[in-house]
């Protein structure tokens, strides 16, 4: 009995071999894949409450993939990884997914992670194994850059000493002080509210938002963090915002940990509205469903990237991405930030494959190329990188929800840095 | 047969007599007085309308979470088991009675008339009567099979339909917060500078006249009788004629109308809800359940009442990143000079 199944498994392990040994049949016409596979991974967060966020990216690199389908011989394909764990984003995951990753030969980048915390658990795994990673939304400042207060520093999180990390998202000292002058300047509200969801990103934002409001002669009237996990009653932060003349209130939260709850409940408490402000975390159709029949022009957030739809020549792309992409999650804020994170992948892949004499390239050579990316215009941005890793110049836009639309609407968008 | 009494005076007065004790006792007064303090100067600060506000919302939360625990202290009384679903029940109230009020035309910034009122009142009652049966039948399938197995089964059984609810209520709204409509006027009235909202007021008297509704029937009617023969010793029960089945069934009904109402108003004074939303409130009521001296109603609605203020006035006058940890400080306290809990708990350990 047990030598009939050893002989069926070995019946079964060379007709395996055999499957995989043979060459398979190049496409016929186009560039031709009959020099292998390139995989481009992609991790974000998509099951459960958070792929409200990352779905987006995901679907934009998969449309980036589709769309480029061969370079120089080589066939690409997309190996997307989830790194939610019960809906909601994991670093453990996250880490588990790139030692999964980096154990794959084929697979010369990846784009992600959508966290900062996330990020924080995975760029040491791709650094070992001088993996390239270009993350479309990843803010924390500590990423890349070196202050006194980053635990861990950004050396700590890259043991070979070499950058592989690259992101074009503007980050959260960027972020949280651009929506404080957009308070102060655009909507004349001085004394602010701030709240965060006390995780890393959250928590980021909310201090260096309530440090501009300070600089710029405002005052934060109330600061709180909260345990999103186990409450939904921010009734006496709201009443103590309200008795101490708060202005307007910002939420340094995404919308999976109670973002615009908040929004919903002020209804109650505020008996005159005020301007209720949040990072791209926020900018969900969750968040407006949360907000319920408080959603209305008050509320706004920053996205840390630009959006594509605000240069017309991006109008086919868009028209194109939709009639093939059509859920509901899939066109969200960092889809086309996503997209252009695969372009800049490819790119790089391209000029890689030219280095390495038109074989496989390195996984080095594709992290060289990536860094030595140059003024590529792509959907959301003209992108190159400093050594650090980050873009040289990053967008920087608003978004205020719009009742007759029944959807955010851009407001404006800067650049900064450069 | 000794009972969680006498251990307790045991172990009390064990601990009163040693050096130890005393200073434990003495670090247990320090602590309560500095907090005190601390909080009395904080109100001083804040005034005192805003005292009045926050106690507001402090007794509307409490409410809700006595609400809650109450089934999990009358399930625990009758049976001794801690049933982990009971806060998916709560969740499924929330959830039922969302999807309940347009079919009664009640909508986000409609107006709120006498026809409104009734609409609610026959929501309320439609979301409690399906929590009560959803509940019978958890009892009759998942644990009335398992009466009779060691303990630690049925209480496994129950974490496994924990689970199983909290699934299929992803299955049916989905895994992001669902928005729970605002149906409530937003008006209020002043008093002492503070608005007492229509929503606090409801969920205030709603809390308290279901708990006092709770106390008359334990107390004073036939089955409320049963319930209490049988929790105190169900073999003695069943030779006094009780029918243990039917009266183990209508705990199990009545605890869930409870958590059906609590996840009503829940709704309707958060304007949100989730799918594993169970999880979190249940641990909090659970906690307060335990707070109070589990198996003891009055105890779970002191110990969902205490927990409720203690949480508010945190947040309110505090920092609400320690909120949970203050919580579970004061329980550890709590419990460790009375272990069954603020009240005791009033039946006998096997």
């Amino acid at each position: 009995m047990q030598r009939r199944w050893l002989s069926a498994a070995a019946i079964l392990a060379s007709f395996s071999l055999v499957v995989a040994c043979t060459p398979a049949p190049a496409p016929a016409g186009g560039g031709g894949t009959d020099k292998g596979e390139i995989i481009i991974a992609s991790n974000f967060p998509t099951s459960g409450a958070d792929r409200a966020s990352g779905r987006g990216p995901e679907a934009g690199v998969a449309y980036a993939v589709q769309l480029n389908s061969s370079i120089k011989g080589f066939k690409i394909t997309h190996k997307p990884y989830d790194d939610s764990v019960n809906g909601v984003h994991d670093p453990q995951k996250g880490a588990q997914n790139f030692n999964d990753i980096v154990g794959n030969a084929k697979i010369l980048g990846v784009v992600g992670p959508f966290n900062s915390n996330v990020a924080r658990a995975t760029i040491p795994v791709a650094n070992r194994a001088s993996l390239v990673m270009i993350s479309p939304s990843n803010t924390n400042e500590c990423l890349t850059q070196t202050f006194s207060y980053c635990d861990p520093q950004p050396a700590a999180l890259r043991p070979t000493g070499k950058n592989n990390y690259f992101r074009i998202a503007a980050p959260d000292t960027v972020q949280g002080p651009a929506m404080a002058d957009f308070s102060v300047d655009v909507l004349k509200a001085t004394k602010v509210a701030v709240w965060s969801d006390n995780e890393t990103f959250g928590k980021g934002v909310a201090d260096n938002f309530g440090k501009e409001i300070v600089k710029k002669g405002g005052t934060v009237v109330v600061r709180q963090d909260f345990d999103w996990k186990t409450t939904n009653d921010f009734r006496p932060f709201l009443q103590r915002a309200k008795d101490a003349g708060a202005q307007a209130i910002y939420a340094g939260a995404t919308s999976a940990t109670h973002g615009c709850i908040p929004r919903a409940q002020m209804k109650s408490i505020f008996t005159t509205d005020i301007p209720y402000m949040g990072p791209d975390g926020i900018g969900t159709s969750d968040c407006i469903t949360d907000a319920g029949d408080n959603a209305n022009a008050n509320l706004y957030f920053t996205n840390a990237a630009a959006e594509a739809a605000q240069d017309p020549a991006n109008k086919a792309l868009i028209d194109d991405f939709k009639s093939k992409f059509t859920a509901k999650e899939d066109l969200a804020a960092y889809t086309f930030p996503g997209y252009d994170c695969a372009k800049i992948l490819l790119d790089a892949i391209s000029r890689a494959i030219d280095t390495a004499g038109g074989k496989m390239p390195t996984r080095e050579q594709v992290v060289q190329a990536v860094q030595d990316t140059n003024k590529l215009k792509l959907s959301t941005g003209t992108y190159s990188f400093d050594k650090n890793g980050d873009p040289t110049s990053a967008t920087m836009a608003f978004y205020q929800y719009q009742t007759a639309a029944k959807d955010w609407v851009f407001v404006k968008q800067f650049s900064v840095g450069g | 047969m000794g009972t969680i009494g006498e251990a307790v005076r045991r172990r009390r007065s064990g601990l009163r007599a040693g050096v130890a004790g005393r200073i434990l006792d003495f670090a247990l007064i320090a602590i309560i007085a500095v907090f005190l303090i601390l909080l009395g100067t904080k109100v001083v600060d804040h005034g005192g309308s805003f005292f009045l506000q926050i106690l507001t919302f402090a007794v509307a939360n409490g409410g809700i979470y006595a609400l809650i625990a109450l089934g999990y202290t009358m399930v625990y009384g009758i049976i001794e088991l801690i049933n982990f679903a009971h806060g998916d029940v709560f969740a499924f109230g929330a959830f039922l009675s969302a999807s309940l009020l347009p079919v009664f035309g009640l909508r986000e910034g409609g107006e709120f008339g006498p026809g409104s009122a009734v609409a609610l009142l026959a929501v309320f009652a439609l979301t409690m009567l399906a929590c009560g049966f959803l509940n019978i039948s958890i009892e009759r399938i998942a644990y009335r099979p398992l009466r009779h197995a060691p303990r630690l089964a049925p209480l496994i059984t129950a974490v496994g339909v924990s689970f199983f609810l909290e699934g299929a209520l992803f299955l049916w709204k989905g895994p992001s917060n669902v928005h729970y409509p605002n149906v409530i006027p937003n008006a209020g009235f002043e008093l002492f500078g503070a608005t007492i909202g229509a929503k606090d007021l409801l969920v205030i008297t709603v809390s308290i006249v279901l708990m006092i509704g709770l106390a008359l029937f334990v107390g004073r009617t036939r089955l409320g009788k049963a319930m209490r023969a049988t929790a105190q010793d169900r073999d003695a029960a069943l030779l006094m004629g009780i029918d243990i089945d039917r009266t183990i069934a209508a705990t199990f009904f009545i605890g869930a109308i409870l958590a059906g109402a609590g996840g009503t108003m829940y709704g309707l004074y958060y304007n949100t809800s989730v799918f594993d939303l169970g999880f979190s409130a249940g641990l909090v009521a659970f906690t307060a359940a335990v707070f109070g001296g589990i198996g003891n109603i009055y105890g779970a609605a002191i110990g969902g009442m205490i927990i409720g203020i203690i949480r508010t006035f945190w947040d309110g006058y505090f920092d609400s990143a320690w909120t949970d940890v203050i919580i579970f400080t004061i329980l550890i306290l709590v419990l460790i000079f009375r272990p069954t809990g603020i009240l005791g708990m009033r039946v006998p350990e096997k």
